[in-house]
Protein backbone atom coordinates (compact mmCIF):
# COMPACT_ATOMS: atom_id res chain seq x y z
CA UNK A 1 0.00 0.00 0.00
CA UNK A 2 1.30 3.46 -0.85
CA UNK A 3 2.04 5.49 2.24
CA UNK A 4 1.52 9.21 2.43
CA UNK A 5 4.42 11.55 3.12
CA UNK A 6 2.89 12.45 6.46
CA UNK A 7 2.68 8.81 7.46
CA UNK A 8 6.33 8.27 6.53
CA UNK A 9 7.43 11.03 8.90
CA UNK A 10 5.02 9.87 11.64
CA UNK A 11 3.27 13.23 11.48
CA UNK A 12 -0.52 13.37 11.86
CA UNK A 13 -2.44 14.32 8.74
CA UNK A 14 -4.27 17.67 8.77
CA UNK A 15 -7.58 15.92 9.45
CA UNK A 16 -6.01 14.36 12.57
CA UNK A 17 -4.42 17.62 13.70
CA UNK A 18 -6.80 18.19 16.61
CA UNK A 19 -6.02 14.78 18.09
CA UNK A 20 -2.49 16.06 18.84
CA UNK A 21 -3.77 19.05 20.81
CA UNK A 22 -4.13 17.18 24.10
CA UNK A 23 -5.46 19.53 26.78
CA UNK A 24 -5.84 22.28 24.14
CA UNK A 25 -8.35 20.19 22.15
CA UNK A 26 -11.34 21.58 24.05
CA UNK A 27 -10.67 25.29 23.43
CA UNK A 28 -9.40 24.51 19.90
CA UNK A 29 -12.64 22.69 18.97
CA UNK A 30 -14.73 25.54 20.35
CA UNK A 31 -12.69 28.16 18.47
CA UNK A 32 -12.84 26.25 15.17
CA UNK A 33 -16.57 25.68 15.61
CA UNK A 34 -17.07 29.38 16.18
CA UNK A 35 -14.95 30.35 13.17
CA UNK A 36 -16.90 27.87 11.00
CA UNK A 37 -19.58 30.57 10.96
CA UNK A 38 -17.22 33.30 9.73
CA UNK A 39 -14.26 35.48 10.73
CA UNK A 40 -14.15 36.71 14.32
CA UNK A 41 -11.70 38.57 16.57
CA UNK A 42 -10.79 37.50 20.10
CA UNK A 43 -13.60 39.10 22.03
CA UNK A 44 -16.23 38.09 19.44
CA UNK A 45 -14.97 34.51 19.75
CA UNK A 46 -15.26 34.63 23.54
CA UNK A 47 -18.85 35.90 23.38
CA UNK A 48 -19.91 33.48 20.63
CA UNK A 49 -18.45 30.45 22.45
CA UNK A 50 -20.08 31.57 25.68
CA UNK A 51 -23.40 31.74 23.85
CA UNK A 52 -23.37 28.39 22.03
CA UNK A 53 -21.34 26.28 24.50
CA UNK A 54 -21.98 28.06 27.79
CA UNK A 55 -18.21 28.15 28.36
CA UNK A 56 -16.21 31.32 28.98
CA UNK A 57 -12.69 30.90 27.63
CA UNK A 58 -10.27 33.14 29.56
CA UNK A 59 -8.15 35.49 27.39
CA UNK A 60 -4.83 33.74 28.04
CA UNK A 61 -6.25 30.29 27.24
CA UNK A 62 -7.95 31.68 24.12
CA UNK A 63 -4.73 33.12 22.71
CA UNK A 64 -2.74 30.04 23.73
CA UNK A 65 -5.09 27.98 21.55
CA UNK A 66 -5.27 30.62 18.76
CA UNK A 67 -1.46 30.71 18.50
CA UNK A 68 -1.32 26.93 18.32
CA UNK A 69 -4.07 26.72 15.69
CA UNK A 70 -2.34 29.40 13.62
CA UNK A 71 0.98 27.56 13.83
CA UNK A 72 -0.70 24.39 12.59
CA UNK A 73 -2.27 26.29 9.70
CA UNK A 74 -5.83 25.54 10.85
CA UNK A 75 -6.72 29.24 11.15
CA UNK A 76 -5.21 32.42 9.71
CA UNK A 77 -5.33 36.10 10.64
CA UNK A 78 -7.25 38.49 8.44
CA UNK A 79 -5.73 41.88 7.57
CA UNK A 80 -7.24 44.54 9.78
CA UNK A 81 -6.63 48.21 10.55
CA UNK A 82 -8.24 47.73 13.95
CA UNK A 83 -6.36 46.38 16.99
CA UNK A 84 -9.02 43.63 17.12
CA UNK A 85 -7.48 41.24 14.61
CA UNK A 86 -10.00 38.77 13.14
CA UNK A 87 -9.20 35.16 12.33
CA UNK A 88 -10.72 32.80 9.79
CA UNK A 89 -10.86 29.04 9.35
CA UNK A 90 -8.55 27.62 6.65
CA UNK A 91 -9.44 24.66 4.41
CA UNK A 92 -7.19 22.45 6.59
CA UNK A 93 -8.93 23.79 9.68
CA UNK A 94 -12.34 22.90 8.26
CA UNK A 95 -11.08 19.41 7.44
CA UNK A 96 -9.63 18.93 10.94
CA UNK A 97 -12.79 20.21 12.61
CA UNK A 98 -15.03 17.94 10.53
CA UNK A 99 -12.88 14.87 11.29
CA UNK A 100 -12.77 15.69 15.01
CA UNK A 101 -16.51 16.33 15.28
CA UNK A 102 -17.29 13.15 13.30
CA UNK A 103 -15.18 11.15 15.72
CA UNK A 104 -16.85 12.82 18.70
CA UNK A 105 -20.27 12.11 17.19
CA UNK A 106 -19.40 8.42 16.78
CA UNK A 107 -18.46 8.26 20.47
CA UNK A 108 -21.61 10.17 21.44
CA UNK A 109 -23.79 7.87 19.27
CA UNK A 110 -22.34 4.73 20.85
CA UNK A 111 -22.74 6.15 24.36
CA UNK A 112 -26.34 7.25 23.77
CA UNK A 113 -27.26 3.93 22.12
CA UNK A 114 -25.82 1.96 25.03
CA UNK A 115 -27.52 4.19 27.56
CA UNK A 116 -30.85 3.69 25.75
CA UNK A 117 -30.47 -0.11 25.62
CA UNK A 118 -29.47 -0.32 29.31
CA UNK A 119 -32.52 1.77 30.21
CA UNK A 120 -34.79 -0.59 28.20
CA UNK A 121 -33.30 -3.76 29.75
CA UNK A 122 -33.15 -2.23 33.23
CA UNK B 1 -10.25 58.43 26.47
CA UNK B 2 -12.01 58.03 29.83
CA UNK B 3 -10.25 57.34 33.13
CA UNK B 4 -11.76 53.84 33.16
CA UNK B 5 -10.40 52.91 29.74
CA UNK B 6 -7.05 54.50 30.62
CA UNK B 7 -6.86 52.30 33.70
CA UNK B 8 -7.88 49.22 31.69
CA UNK B 9 -5.19 49.97 29.08
CA UNK B 10 -2.56 50.33 31.81
CA UNK B 11 -3.63 47.07 33.44
CA UNK B 12 -3.64 45.26 30.11
CA UNK B 13 -0.10 46.54 29.41
CA UNK B 14 1.02 45.33 32.83
CA UNK B 15 -0.46 41.86 32.28
CA UNK B 16 1.16 41.68 28.87
CA UNK B 17 4.60 41.78 30.51
CA UNK B 18 4.14 38.18 31.64
CA UNK B 19 4.61 37.09 28.01
CA UNK B 20 8.00 36.89 26.25
CA UNK B 21 9.06 39.63 23.86
CA UNK B 22 8.57 37.57 20.69
CA UNK B 23 5.03 36.64 21.69
CA UNK B 24 4.23 40.28 22.51
CA UNK B 25 5.56 41.42 19.15
CA UNK B 26 3.17 39.05 17.35
CA UNK B 27 0.06 39.04 19.54
CA UNK B 28 0.59 41.94 21.99
CA UNK B 29 -1.68 44.56 20.42
CA UNK B 30 -4.67 42.31 19.75
CA UNK B 31 -4.30 40.49 23.08
CA UNK B 32 -4.18 43.80 24.98
CA UNK B 33 -7.37 44.84 23.15
CA UNK B 34 -9.06 41.56 24.13
CA UNK B 35 -8.09 42.19 27.77
CA UNK B 36 -9.48 45.74 27.59
CA UNK B 37 -12.74 44.43 26.08
CA UNK B 38 -12.93 41.75 28.76
CA UNK B 39 -12.27 44.31 31.50
CA UNK B 40 -15.10 46.49 30.22
CA UNK B 41 -17.44 43.58 30.94
CA UNK B 42 -15.72 42.22 34.07
CA UNK B 43 -13.62 45.02 35.62
CA UNK B 44 -12.06 42.73 38.23
CA UNK B 45 -11.41 39.02 37.76
CA UNK B 46 -8.91 36.93 39.69
CA UNK B 47 -9.50 34.04 37.26
CA UNK B 48 -8.54 36.22 34.28
CA UNK B 49 -5.37 37.48 35.99
CA UNK B 50 -4.37 33.95 37.06
CA UNK B 51 -5.02 32.68 33.51
CA UNK B 52 -2.87 35.41 31.95
CA UNK B 53 -0.06 34.80 34.45
CA UNK B 54 -0.19 31.03 33.85
CA UNK B 55 -0.24 31.20 30.05
CA UNK B 56 2.34 34.02 30.01
CA UNK B 57 4.78 32.05 32.14
CA UNK B 58 4.13 28.92 30.06
CA UNK B 59 4.96 30.93 26.92
CA UNK B 60 8.20 32.03 28.60
CA UNK B 61 9.10 28.45 29.54
CA UNK B 62 8.31 27.37 25.96
CA UNK B 63 10.82 30.01 24.75
CA UNK B 64 13.56 28.35 26.78
CA UNK B 65 12.87 25.07 24.98
CA UNK B 66 11.96 23.28 28.23
CA UNK B 67 8.26 22.75 27.43
CA UNK B 68 5.69 22.99 24.68
CA UNK B 69 6.15 22.62 20.95
CA UNK B 70 6.07 26.24 19.90
CA UNK B 71 9.65 26.35 18.63
CA UNK B 72 10.92 25.26 15.24
CA UNK B 73 13.39 22.32 15.50
CA UNK B 74 16.45 24.55 14.98
CA UNK B 75 15.21 27.04 17.57
CA UNK B 76 14.40 24.14 19.90
CA UNK B 77 17.96 22.80 19.62
CA UNK B 78 19.50 26.24 20.19
CA UNK B 79 17.18 26.99 23.12
CA UNK B 80 17.80 23.53 24.60
CA UNK B 81 21.57 23.94 24.35
CA UNK B 82 21.38 27.41 25.92
CA UNK B 83 19.31 25.95 28.78
CA UNK B 84 21.83 23.11 29.26
CA UNK B 85 24.63 25.70 29.34
CA UNK B 86 22.83 27.84 31.95
CA UNK B 87 21.95 24.83 34.10
CA UNK B 88 25.53 23.56 33.86
CA UNK B 89 27.02 26.93 34.92
CA UNK B 90 24.65 27.13 37.93
CA UNK B 91 25.37 23.48 38.78
CA UNK B 92 29.13 24.01 38.58
CA UNK B 93 29.05 27.15 40.71
CA UNK B 94 27.53 25.25 43.63
CA UNK B 95 29.31 21.98 42.86
CA UNK B 96 32.74 23.58 42.70
CA UNK B 97 32.00 25.44 45.96
CA UNK B 98 31.43 22.10 47.72
CA UNK B 99 34.33 20.40 46.00
CA UNK B 100 36.81 23.19 46.76
CA UNK B 101 35.81 23.18 50.46
CA UNK B 102 36.47 19.44 50.61
CA UNK B 103 39.76 19.97 48.80
CA UNK B 104 40.81 22.41 51.52
CA UNK B 105 39.99 19.75 54.13
CA UNK B 106 42.01 17.16 52.23
CA UNK B 107 44.98 19.56 52.11
CA UNK B 108 45.16 19.29 55.89
CA UNK B 109 44.15 15.70 56.39
CA UNK B 110 42.75 12.88 54.27
CA UNK B 111 39.08 12.17 55.08
CA UNK B 112 38.44 9.30 57.49
CA UNK B 113 35.03 8.28 56.10
CA UNK B 114 35.23 6.11 52.95
CA UNK B 115 32.09 7.85 51.64
CA UNK B 116 33.82 11.25 51.78
CA UNK B 117 36.95 9.88 50.13
CA UNK B 118 34.92 8.21 47.37
CA UNK B 119 32.79 11.34 46.93
CA UNK B 120 35.90 13.49 46.52
CA UNK B 121 37.46 11.14 43.99
CA UNK B 122 34.20 10.88 42.01
CA UNK B 123 33.72 14.66 41.99
CA UNK B 124 37.35 15.25 41.00
CA UNK B 125 37.04 12.73 38.17
CA UNK B 126 33.82 14.32 36.93
CA UNK B 127 35.37 17.81 37.01
CA UNK B 128 38.04 16.44 34.69
CA UNK B 129 35.26 15.06 32.44
CA UNK B 130 33.58 18.50 32.49
CA UNK B 131 36.85 20.10 31.39
CA UNK B 132 37.17 17.66 28.46
CA UNK B 133 33.52 18.18 27.45
CA UNK B 134 33.93 21.97 27.66
CA UNK B 135 36.95 21.79 25.40
CA UNK B 136 35.13 19.56 22.89
CA UNK B 137 32.09 21.85 22.95
CA UNK B 138 34.17 25.01 22.56
CA UNK B 139 35.92 23.94 19.35
CA UNK B 140 32.97 24.27 16.90
CA UNK B 141 31.59 27.24 18.84
CA UNK B 142 34.83 29.22 18.64
CA UNK B 143 35.38 28.26 14.98
CA UNK B 144 31.86 29.38 14.02
CA UNK B 145 32.20 32.53 16.10
CA UNK B 146 35.50 33.47 14.42
CA UNK B 147 34.05 32.77 10.97
CA UNK B 148 30.97 34.86 11.76
CA UNK B 149 33.10 37.78 12.93
CA UNK B 150 35.42 37.55 9.90
CA UNK B 151 32.40 37.53 7.56
CA UNK B 152 31.00 40.56 9.45
CA UNK B 153 27.71 38.80 10.21
CA UNK B 154 28.03 39.06 13.98
CA UNK B 155 25.99 42.18 14.70
CA UNK B 156 23.73 40.43 17.24
CA UNK B 157 26.64 38.56 18.81
CA UNK B 158 28.92 41.43 19.85
CA UNK B 159 27.04 42.23 23.09
CA UNK B 160 26.67 38.62 24.34
CA UNK B 161 30.28 37.73 23.45
CA UNK B 162 31.52 40.88 25.22
CA UNK B 163 29.49 39.90 28.31
CA UNK B 164 31.11 36.43 28.31
CA UNK B 165 34.62 37.80 27.78
CA UNK B 166 34.38 40.62 30.37
CA UNK B 167 32.64 38.34 32.91
CA UNK B 168 35.25 35.62 32.40
CA UNK B 169 38.16 38.10 32.71
CA UNK B 170 36.72 39.45 35.99
CA UNK B 171 36.19 35.91 37.32
CA UNK B 172 39.64 34.65 36.35
CA UNK B 173 41.55 37.75 37.49
CA UNK B 174 39.60 38.02 40.75
CA UNK B 175 39.90 34.30 41.51
CA UNK B 176 43.66 34.37 40.97
CA UNK B 177 43.99 37.46 43.17
CA UNK B 178 41.75 36.27 46.02
CA UNK B 179 43.02 32.69 45.72
CA UNK B 180 46.17 33.82 47.52
CA UNK B 181 44.12 34.19 50.69
CA UNK B 182 42.77 30.64 50.71
CA UNK B 183 42.88 28.65 53.94
CA UNK B 184 44.80 25.71 52.44
CA UNK B 185 48.15 24.61 53.72
CA UNK B 186 50.18 27.05 51.64
CA UNK B 187 53.75 26.38 52.67
CA UNK B 188 52.71 24.00 55.46
CA UNK B 189 54.89 20.90 55.78
CA UNK B 190 51.84 18.67 55.30
CA UNK B 191 51.27 20.14 51.84
CA UNK B 192 51.29 17.49 49.15
CA UNK B 193 48.37 15.44 50.46
CA UNK B 194 46.22 17.26 47.91
CA UNK B 195 43.98 15.34 45.52
CA UNK B 196 44.35 18.12 42.93
CA UNK B 197 47.05 20.76 42.30
CA UNK B 198 46.87 23.54 44.92
CA UNK B 199 46.62 26.26 42.25
CA UNK B 200 43.42 24.68 40.87
CA UNK B 201 41.90 24.18 44.32
CA UNK B 202 42.50 27.73 45.53
CA UNK B 203 41.31 29.21 42.22
CA UNK B 204 38.01 27.30 42.52
CA UNK B 205 37.67 28.26 46.19
CA UNK B 206 38.11 31.97 45.40
CA UNK B 207 35.75 31.83 42.40
CA UNK B 208 32.94 30.46 44.59
CA UNK B 209 33.67 32.48 47.73
CA UNK B 210 30.22 34.09 47.46
CA UNK B 211 28.49 30.74 48.09
CA UNK B 212 28.66 30.91 51.85
CA UNK B 213 26.39 30.84 54.87
CA UNK B 214 28.04 34.08 56.07
CA UNK B 215 25.28 35.96 54.20
CA UNK B 216 22.95 34.80 56.98
CA UNK B 217 25.35 36.19 59.62
CA UNK B 218 25.91 39.85 58.73
CA UNK B 219 27.85 40.48 61.95
CA UNK B 220 30.48 37.91 61.05
CA UNK B 221 30.48 39.01 57.41
CA UNK B 222 31.20 42.62 58.44
CA UNK B 223 34.51 41.50 59.93
CA UNK B 224 35.72 40.43 56.46
CA UNK B 225 38.05 42.84 54.57
CA UNK B 226 36.05 45.21 52.37
CA UNK B 227 37.88 44.00 49.25
CA UNK B 228 36.74 40.43 49.96
CA UNK B 229 33.12 41.48 50.49
CA UNK B 230 33.27 43.46 47.22
CA UNK B 231 34.57 40.35 45.48
CA UNK B 232 31.77 38.24 46.99
CA UNK B 233 29.26 40.66 45.41
CA UNK B 234 31.11 41.20 42.12
CA UNK B 235 31.89 37.55 41.34
CA UNK B 236 28.25 36.32 41.10
CA UNK B 237 27.45 39.35 38.93
CA UNK B 238 30.36 38.42 36.64
CA UNK B 239 29.12 34.80 36.60
CA UNK B 240 25.62 36.01 35.70
CA UNK B 241 27.09 38.05 32.84
CA UNK B 242 28.88 34.93 31.56
CA UNK B 243 25.67 32.88 31.93
CA UNK B 244 23.41 35.35 30.09
CA UNK B 245 26.04 36.09 27.44
CA UNK B 246 26.68 32.39 26.81
CA UNK B 247 22.95 31.64 26.53
CA UNK B 248 22.40 34.50 24.05
CA UNK B 249 25.48 33.53 22.04
CA UNK B 250 24.31 29.92 21.79
CA UNK B 251 20.85 31.03 20.65
CA UNK B 252 22.22 33.39 17.99
CA UNK B 253 25.31 31.63 16.70
CA UNK B 254 24.65 30.25 13.17
CA UNK B 255 25.83 26.70 13.89
CA UNK B 256 25.48 24.09 11.14
CA UNK B 257 22.95 21.23 11.66
CA UNK B 258 25.86 18.86 12.16
CA UNK B 259 27.42 21.09 14.81
CA UNK B 260 24.04 21.43 16.54
CA UNK B 261 23.66 17.65 16.66
CA UNK B 262 27.22 17.29 17.97
CA UNK B 263 26.59 19.90 20.68
CA UNK B 264 23.31 18.17 21.60
CA UNK B 265 25.18 14.90 22.20
CA UNK B 266 27.72 16.76 24.33
CA UNK B 267 24.85 18.39 26.25
CA UNK B 268 23.45 14.93 27.03
CA UNK B 269 26.92 13.75 28.09
CA UNK B 270 27.25 16.82 30.34
CA UNK B 271 23.90 16.02 31.97
CA UNK B 272 25.10 12.47 32.67
CA UNK B 273 28.34 13.83 34.14
CA UNK B 274 26.27 16.17 36.33
CA UNK B 275 24.37 13.14 37.64
CA UNK B 276 27.71 11.49 38.52
CA UNK B 277 28.96 14.60 40.31
CA UNK B 278 25.68 14.95 42.21
CA UNK B 279 25.87 11.31 43.28
CA UNK B 280 29.33 12.02 44.70
CA UNK B 281 28.21 15.16 46.53
CA UNK B 282 25.09 13.40 47.76
CA UNK B 283 27.04 10.45 49.16
CA UNK B 284 29.20 12.89 51.18
CA UNK B 285 26.11 14.72 52.49
CA UNK B 286 24.36 11.46 53.46
CA UNK B 287 27.17 9.16 54.59
CA UNK B 288 30.31 11.28 54.91
CA UNK B 289 31.71 11.95 58.36
CA UNK B 290 33.15 15.19 59.77
CA UNK B 291 36.42 13.58 60.84
CA UNK B 292 39.25 14.23 61.12
CA UNK B 293 39.14 17.52 63.08
CA UNK B 294 35.73 18.44 61.67
CA UNK B 295 37.29 19.25 58.29
CA UNK B 296 34.52 17.50 56.33
CA UNK B 297 31.49 18.63 58.32
CA UNK B 298 28.33 19.14 56.25
CA UNK B 299 26.83 22.64 56.62
CA UNK B 300 23.39 23.99 55.72
CA UNK B 301 24.90 25.78 52.72
CA UNK B 302 26.13 22.41 51.40
CA UNK B 303 22.65 20.87 51.62
CA UNK B 304 21.22 23.97 49.91
CA UNK B 305 23.92 23.65 47.24
CA UNK B 306 23.01 20.03 46.57
CA UNK B 307 19.33 21.03 46.26
CA UNK B 308 20.23 23.70 43.68
CA UNK B 309 22.40 21.20 41.83
CA UNK B 310 19.55 18.66 41.76
CA UNK B 311 17.21 21.29 40.27
CA UNK B 312 19.87 22.26 37.70
CA UNK B 313 20.37 18.60 36.80
CA UNK B 314 16.64 18.08 36.16
CA UNK B 315 16.58 21.18 33.93
CA UNK B 316 19.73 20.11 32.08
CA UNK B 317 18.43 16.58 31.46
CA UNK B 318 15.12 17.85 30.12
CA UNK B 319 16.74 20.52 27.93
CA UNK B 320 19.41 18.13 26.62
CA UNK B 321 16.85 15.44 25.83
CA UNK B 322 14.60 17.93 23.99
CA UNK B 323 17.56 19.39 22.06
CA UNK B 324 18.81 15.93 21.09
CA UNK B 325 15.33 14.75 20.04
CA UNK B 326 14.85 17.89 17.91
CA UNK B 327 18.27 17.44 16.30
CA UNK B 328 17.58 13.77 15.50
CA UNK B 329 14.11 14.58 14.08
CA UNK B 330 15.65 17.35 12.00
CA UNK B 331 18.36 15.09 10.58
CA UNK B 332 15.86 12.28 9.85
CA UNK B 333 13.52 14.61 7.91
CA UNK B 334 16.28 16.16 5.78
Amino acid sequence: MARTEAAQTDEPTKSEALSTFGRYAGPATLILSSLAEGTKHGYALTKDIEEFADVRIAPGTLYEALARLERQGLIEPVESHDRRRPYRLTADGALALRAHLDSQRRVADVGLRRLASSTETG
Amino acid sequence: MTDTSDAATRRARRLLRFYPRGWRARYGEEFAQLLIDDMSERPRSVTRTADVVRTGLLARVACTGLAGDTLEPVQQIRAGLAAVGCALIAFLAFGVAIWSQLTIGWQWSAPAAPATKTAMLVMTGVIFVFAVLALLAAIPLVCTLCRTFVQRRASGLVGPVMAVVVGAIVLVAGSIHFGHGWPGTGGHPWAGRDVVPIAVARFCWAATLWITSYWAHPGALASFPMSEITWMVASPIALLAVLIGAAKTLRRLPLSPRALRYESWLGTAAALAMAGFLAGAGSWIISGGPAPRGLFRVGAIDSAGVAVMAAALILAFRAAQRALTASLIRSSTR
